[in-house]
C-alpha cells in the first residue's frame, strides 16, 4: 500500500521586486525624521543597501553573497559603535536599529524578512517619537506604520500594481478598528510619576533662554529670537502690562562689565530663603506652560506666594527655583502679588553683596553718580535724578547697539548712549551701586503676546528683559526699570523690547500682517492646547477625568478598573465591527421586512418553502388559514409590488415594514 | 527541533480528532473547532510591544506610548480578523479523482465564502502539502488544489486535512483540522503497446442519444445542488466561471477489457496495459467493460464507468 509520499518542506516563495520596492520605501519613510539626528555614513550605507538589493531584485539576481554582507554589517556595526562608543539610549539605539534595517533589506530573501524589517520600522518610529511631542510626526509615523502593515499582507498573485490598493484597505481597516481600543489604553493605562530607571537622556535640540551672566557689551542675538520662552494663562485677571514682570535669575555680581549670579544665589544651588515678607495688592493666579530650557530657574509673576511644584523653592532674591534644570516642558500653577515689603532690614551681607562694585572700574560713572548723589541725599530722589537722566538726555534703545570696550558702562552712558534692556539696567544698577545704594539687575520677560483665541499669552525670547531692584529704606526691594524711562521717540523701530511698556498686546510682526498673525496665533493655540492635554497628560489629568466621569473618590485602583471596563467594551464592540459583515444578512430594508414576515409565519408553522414566491406563499396560507388571508395577501402583493412593480408604488418600503411589525398571528 | 514540532503537531491533530469527531462535507468551520496562536513573528512583536510600553512609560513620553497603545491594538485587532478570516467558511472536497502511479494526485478542494466580506490568503494542507489561495470574494467559491506526489499503485488515505490562515499581518496563525477520510486511488501508471483486435472497429457503430450520465455533451453553468463529481475544475482552476460537465448517453457495443488478453506480462505490467486501455477508451468515448480475476465491471462509459475501472485497478491483489 502506498501512504506516504515524499515530504516536501514548506519554502516562503521568494520576494518579488515590487514587494521589495515597497518595503524599502516604507524603510526610507521611517528614516526621513531620523535623519538628522544620524551620523551622514549611516543614511548613505542604507540607501546603497536599499539600491543594491533592488537593483539585484529587478535583474533578477540573487542578494549579494552572505561573506560580503557578513563583513560589511560587522564593519557598519563597529563604525557605529566607534562614533557612539555605546548601543544604550535612544540616539545611538535608533542608529543601530536603522541600520540593521538597511543590512536586514540587503540580505532580505522572503516573506519573513519583510515581517523583520517590519518589526524594525516600529521601533525606529518609536524611537522617533520618545524626544518629541509633535502632532505631526505621530500623524505621520502612524502613517507610516500602516503602509508597512499593509506591505505584510500576502500579496495578490495576479496584483499587477504597485500599490495595491486592496492591501491598503485592509490595513487601514485593521488601524481604524484599533483607534478606539488605543484611545481607552492611552488614557487610563497607569502613569507613572517618574521615570522607571534612569536612562540617558533623549535627544535635546538646542535650548535658548536666559544665561546667568550678561555682558550688555557684548552683542545679544536673544533678543531676536522668536522661540516661545513659556505661555501663560491667568485663573485670575491679569495684571497690567506694568506689571507684567517675570522674574528670572537675578545678577548681583558685577565685574566691571559683565554682571553674574552670585555664588550661592539662584543658580548655584543655595538653600537661602528669602527673609520674612509681606505680600500686598491684587493676588494672580496663573499657570505657566515652560517650554524646557537648559537652567533651573522658573519663571514666575513678582511676587511668587505658592506654586504646585513640590521641589521647588524660593532662593533669598525671590527667584523660584527647582533642583534640576527644567529639561522637560512643565505646567505650574502659580500665585503672586503684585507687591512686596520686606520685614526685617537687609541683612549686613547683602547690603554689602548688592553694594559691591569692581574698584577702578567705570571712573566716569562714579564721578557722575558722586555729582548726583551730592544733589540727592534722598535715596528715591536721587533714582529719580538717574532716571530723568536716560530721560532728558539723548539716550537711544536699538537692538542693534555699537560694540562696547573694557569700561562698557563709561562708554555707553558717556560715548554711544545707544543700547538695549541690559545696557540700562546695567548702566542704572552701577549708578546705583557707586552711590551705595544696594542695587541688583534681575532678568526675565516682559511684555508677551496676548492669543485671544484661546486666552493665553505667549512670551517669546524676543520678550526676554532686565530690569533693576533698589534697595529703598523702609519699601525694601523695589522694582525700577531704566529701559521705560526712554522717551518712545528714541526707541528705533523693529524692536519690541519696550513695546511691552507702551503696548504689550501688538508686536512687530503682528502689526505688519493681521491676518498672518492671526492664523498664528489660532496655531499656537491648538499647538498649547495639544502641549497641555496630550503631551502633558499624567497621572494628575487621568484622576481629573476620572472626576470628570463623576466617578468618587477617584485613585490609581479606580482607574485600572475603569480601563477594564473600558477594555472590555471596547473588545466586544471590536468583535462586533468585525463579524459585522460575517452574517450574510440581506442589506435591503425590503428584504429585511419581508423575512421578518416570513418568521412570523414560520413561528406560527407555516414556513414559506424555498421555491416559493411572495403570491405562492400567500396563496398557499390563505387555504389553509382562511383567518389570515386577507391581511397575508395583502403584504405579499405589496411586497410583490415593491420588489418588482414599476415606480410610483402605492405603499412606501417604510409602511410595508411597519405593516409586518404591527402583524400579529394567533 | 523539527521532529519535535511535528511531534506537538501529530498530538494536537490526534486531540482535535478526539474532540470534534467525524466532519460531513461540505463542513463549515465553527468557532469551536478555530484555533489561533501567534506565529513566531507574532510572538517577536509582542516582546517589542512590551519594550515600547517600558520606553515610552520611562521617557515619560505621551506620544510614544500612544504609538505604542495604537500597535498593541493593532495586534489585537489583527488577532481578530485572523480569526475571522476561517471562520464559517465552507469547504468541500471533490473526491472523485484519479491518480496514477509514480504522477500526482490532486485535491480539489472547493471553498465557499458566504460572508458579505472577502476572505484572503488560505491555505489548504494536505499533510506537508498544501496550497494558498489569494482571495475569496464574497459569496463567492474558489478552489484550491493540492497536489500530492503518489508513488507505487494503491490506495492514498488521509484521515483529515487543515485550513489555515495568516491574514493580514502574518503575527497571527489561525487553523481548523476538518476530520474527513479522503481517499484517493491510485491507478497503475498507463503503459503498454498492445492494442485491441476490435479496438478500430467501434466508431461506426451507429448510436443513439438521449439526455444522461454517460457522455460528455459539453459545459454548463454551475448551479447550487449539482453533484460536485461533474465539476469541470480544470475549468475553474484556470480561473474561469464555476462550470459542471453535462453528459448525453449514448449507446454502443461495448468492449470487453479482458486480464486475459495481457497475457504473457508481470502482473503490474498486465495492470498498466489494461489502464492504458481504459484511458483510450473513455478518450474515444466507446463503452467498455472490465474482467479481472474475481472483478468484472460491467460496460459502459463516463466519469463513472472510468473511476469504477480505475479504482478496481489500483486496488487489485492477486492474492484475493
Amino acid at each position: 500500500m502506498n501512504t506516504s509520499a515524499p515530504a516536501r518542506l514548506a519554502v516562503d516563495p521568494p520576494l518579488r521586486f515590487d514587494q521589495l520596492l515597497r518595503i524599502s520605501v516604507c524603510v526610507a519613510l521611517t528614516l526621513i525624521p531620523l535623519v538628522t539626528s544620524l551620523p551622514l555614513w549611516v543614511p548613505i550605507t542604507i540607501a546603497a543597501s536599499i539600491g543594491i538589493r533592488l537593483n539585484a531584485a529587478a535583474r533578477d539576481r540573487r542578494p549579494p553573497p552572505q561573506f560580503l554582507r557578513l563583513l560589511v554589517s560587522v564593519l557598519a556595526i563597529g563604525l557605529l559603535f566607534l562614533h557612539y562608543h555605546t548601543f544604550n539610549g535612544p540616539t545611538a539605539g535608533s542608529a543601530l536599529l536603522a541600520l540593521m534595517a538597511g543590512l536586514k533589506l540587503l540580505e532580505s530573501e522572503s516573506q519573513r524578512d519583510i515581517h523583520i524589517i517590519t518589526l524594525i520600522v516600529f521601533f525606529l518610529c518609536l524611537a522617533a517619537l520618545l524626544g518629541s511631542d509633535s502632532f505631526w510626526l505621530l500623524g505621520y509615523l502612524v502613517g507610516v506604520c500602516w503602509l508597512t502593515c499593509a506591505t505584510n499582507i500576502q500579496p495578490l498573485n495576479n496584483a499587477k500594481s504597485l500599490i495595491g490598493p486592496d492591501n491598503l484597505r485592509h490595513s487601514a481597516v485593521v488601524f481604524a478598528q484599533a483607534a478606539p481600543l488605543s484611545l481607552i489604553l492611552w488614557l487610563f493605562f497607569p502613569r507613572f510619576d517618574g521615570p522607571l530607571w534612569e536612562l540617558p537622556a533623549a535627544s535635546g535640540g538646542a535650548q535658548t533662554g536666559l544665561s546667568d551672566s550678561m555682558s550688555p557689551g557684548d552683542l545679544s542675538a536673544l533678543a531676536q529670537s522668536d522661540d516661545v520662552a513659556f505661555r501663560v494663562h491667568f485663573l485670575s485677571n491679569p495684571p497690567t502690562p506694568s506689571e507684567r514682570y517675570w522674574r528670572g535669575p537675578v545678577l548681583s555680581d558685577f565685574d566691571g562689565r559683565t554682571w553674574r549670579v552670585s555664588a550661592g544665589g539662584s543658580a548655584d544651588g543655595g538653600s537661602s530663603t528669602p527673609g520674612p515678607f509681606k505680600v500686598q495688592g491684587p493676588a494672580y493666579r496663573y499657570i505657566v506652560s515652560l517650554e524646557p530650557h537648559s537652567n533651573r530657574w522658573i519663571y514666575v509673576l513678582e511676587w511668587p506666594t505658592q506654586w504646585d511644584l513640590k521641589e521647588a523653592t524660593l532662593t533669598d532674591e525671590y527667584v523660584l527655583v527647582q533642583p534640576e534644570p527644567v529639561s522637560v516642558a512643565i505646567d505650574v500653577l502659580a500665585t503672586s502679588y503684585s507687591h512686596v515689603q520686606a520685614v526685617e532690614p537687609l541683612s549686613p551681607d547683602l547690603r554689602l553683596r548688592d553694594s559691591r562694585l569692581p574698584p577702578n572700574r567705570n571712573p566716569r560713572t562714579r564721578h557722575l553718580a558722586e555729582a548726583l548723589r551730592a544733589a540727592h541725599a534722598d535715596d528715591l530722589g536721587y533714582v529719580q535724578s538717574v532716571l530723568d537722566l536716560f530721560r532728558q538726555q539723548a539716550f537711544y534703545y536699538t537692538l542693534n547697539p555699537p560694540k562696547l570696550g573694557r569700561e562698557s558702562v563709561d562708554e555707553f552712558l558717556f560715548d554711544s548712549k545707544r543700547g538695549f534692556c541690559g545696557h540700562y539696567a546695567s548702566a542704572f544698577a552701577t549708578l546705583m551701586r557707586a552711590a551705595g545704594i544696594p542695587t541688583r539687575v534681575v532678568t526675565g520677560y516682559q511684555g508677551g503676546t496676548f492669543n485671544r483665541f484661546a486666552d493665553y499669552w505667549i512670551m517669546r525670547q524676543s520678550d526676554a528683559h532686565a530690569w533693576d531692584e533698589v534697595w529703598l529704606e523702609g519699601r525694601g526691594w523695589t522694582r525700577v526699570d531704566p529701559t521705560a524711562a526712554i522717551d518712545p521717540q528714541r526707541v528705533e523701530h523693529d524692536s519690541s523690547d519696550v513695546a511691552g511698556v507702551n503696548d504689550a498686546q501688538v508686536s512687530r510682526w503682528q502689526r505688519r500682517t493681521p491676518w498672518l498673525a492671526n492664523a498664528l496665533l489660532r496655531l499656537d493655540a491648538i499647538k498649547q492646547m495639544w502641549r497641555e492635554r496630550i503631551v502633558g497628560f499624567d497621572q494628575r489629568s487621568q484622576l481629573k477625568l476620572l472626576a470628570f466621569m463623576r466617578i468618587p473618590e477617584p485613585d490609581e485602583q479606580k482607574l485600572v478598573l475603569v480601563l477594564a471596563i473600558g477594555l472590555i467594551l471596547a473588545l466586544l464592540g471590536l468583535t462586533w465591527a468585525v463579524h459585522r459583515d460575517f452574517k450574510s444578512r440581506p442589506r435591503d430594508a425590503l428584504a429585511r421586512a419581508y423575512l421578518s414576515l416570513c418568521d412570523k409565519l414560520e413561528r406560527a408553522e407555516l414556513p414559506r418553502n424555498a421555491h416559493e414566491g411572495a403570491e405562492t406563499y400567500a396563496a398557499r396560507i390563505s387555504a389553509a388559514r382562511p383567518d389570515l388571508s386577507a391581511p397575508i395577501t395583502a403584504l405579499c402583493g405589496h411586497y410583490t409590488e415593491l420588489r418588482y412593480g414599476a415606480a410610483p408604488h402605492n405603499v412606501s418600503t417604510a409602511k410595508f415594514a411597519a405593516a409586518v411589525r404591527a402583524l400579529t398571528i394567533k | 527541533m523539527i521532529s519535535l514540532t511535528q511531534a506537538a503537531s501529530n498530538r494536537i491533530r490526534a486531540w482535535s480528532a478526539r474532540r470534534h469527531g467525524q466532519d460531513a462535507l461540505p463542513a463549515a468551520v465553527h468557532r469551536r473547532r478555530l484555533y489561533i496562536l501567534p506565529t513566531r513573528y507574532g510572538l517577536m512583536l509582542a516582546a517589542l510591544l512590551l519594550a515600547m510600553l517600558i520606553a515610552g512609560l520611562n521617557y515619560n513620553s505621551n506620544l510614544a506610548l500612544a504609538f505604542a497603545f495604537l500597535m498593541v491594538s493593532v495586534a489585537l485587532v489583527a488577532m481578530h480578523h485572523c480569526h475571522r478570516n476561517l471562520l464559517g467558511l465552507v469547504v468541500d472536497v471533490d473526491a472523485d479523482i484519479d491518480a496514477f502511479a509514480q504522477g500526482e494526485a490532486q485535491f480539489h478542494f472547493l471553498l465557499t465564502n458566504t460572508s458579505a466580506a472577502s476572505r484572503r490568503d488560505i491555505e489548504v494542507r494536505c499533510r506537508e502539502h498544501h496550497c494558498m489561495t489569494a482571495a475569496i470574494a464574497a459569496s463567492a467559491p474558489q478552489v484550491a488544489t493540492v497536489t500530492i506526489p503518489v508513488g507505487t499503485r494503491g490506495l492514498i488515505r488521509l484521515d483529515q486535512f487543515e485550513l489555515r490562515t495568516r491574514y493580514p499581518f502574518g503575527w497571527f496563525r489561525a487553523w481548523t483540522y476538518v476530520q474527513t477520510p479522503l481517499t484517493i486511488y491510485v491507478a497503475p501508471s498507463p503503459s503498454g503497446e498492445r492494442t485491441l483486435s476490435r479496438a478500430a472497429a467501434g466508431y461506426a457503430n451507429a448510436w443513439t442519444e438521449s439526455r444522461g450520465d454517460e457522455d460528455f455533451a459539453g459545459l454548463r453553468g454551475y448551479e447550487p445542488g449539482i453533484p460536485l463529481k461533474h465539476m469541470a475544475w480544470k475549468v475553474l482552476a484556470r480561473g474561469g466561471e464555476p462550470a459542471v460537465r453535462s453528459y448525453s448517453g449514448l449507446s454502443q457495443s461495448p468492449e470487453w477489457l479482458e486480464w486475459a488478453l495481457t497475457e504473457g506480462l508481470g502482473v503490474e505490467a498486465r495492470l498498466s496495459q489494461l489502464c492504458r486501455w481504459v484511458l483510450d477508451f473513455d478518450a474515444a468515448q466507446r463503452r467498455y467493460g472490465l474482467r479481472l480475476p474475481g472483478v468484472e465491471i460491467p460496460p459502459g462509459l463516463g466519469p463513472a464507468q472510468r473511476g469504477a475501472c480505475l479504482r478496481a485497478l489500483a486496488q487489485f491483489d492477486m492474492a484475493s
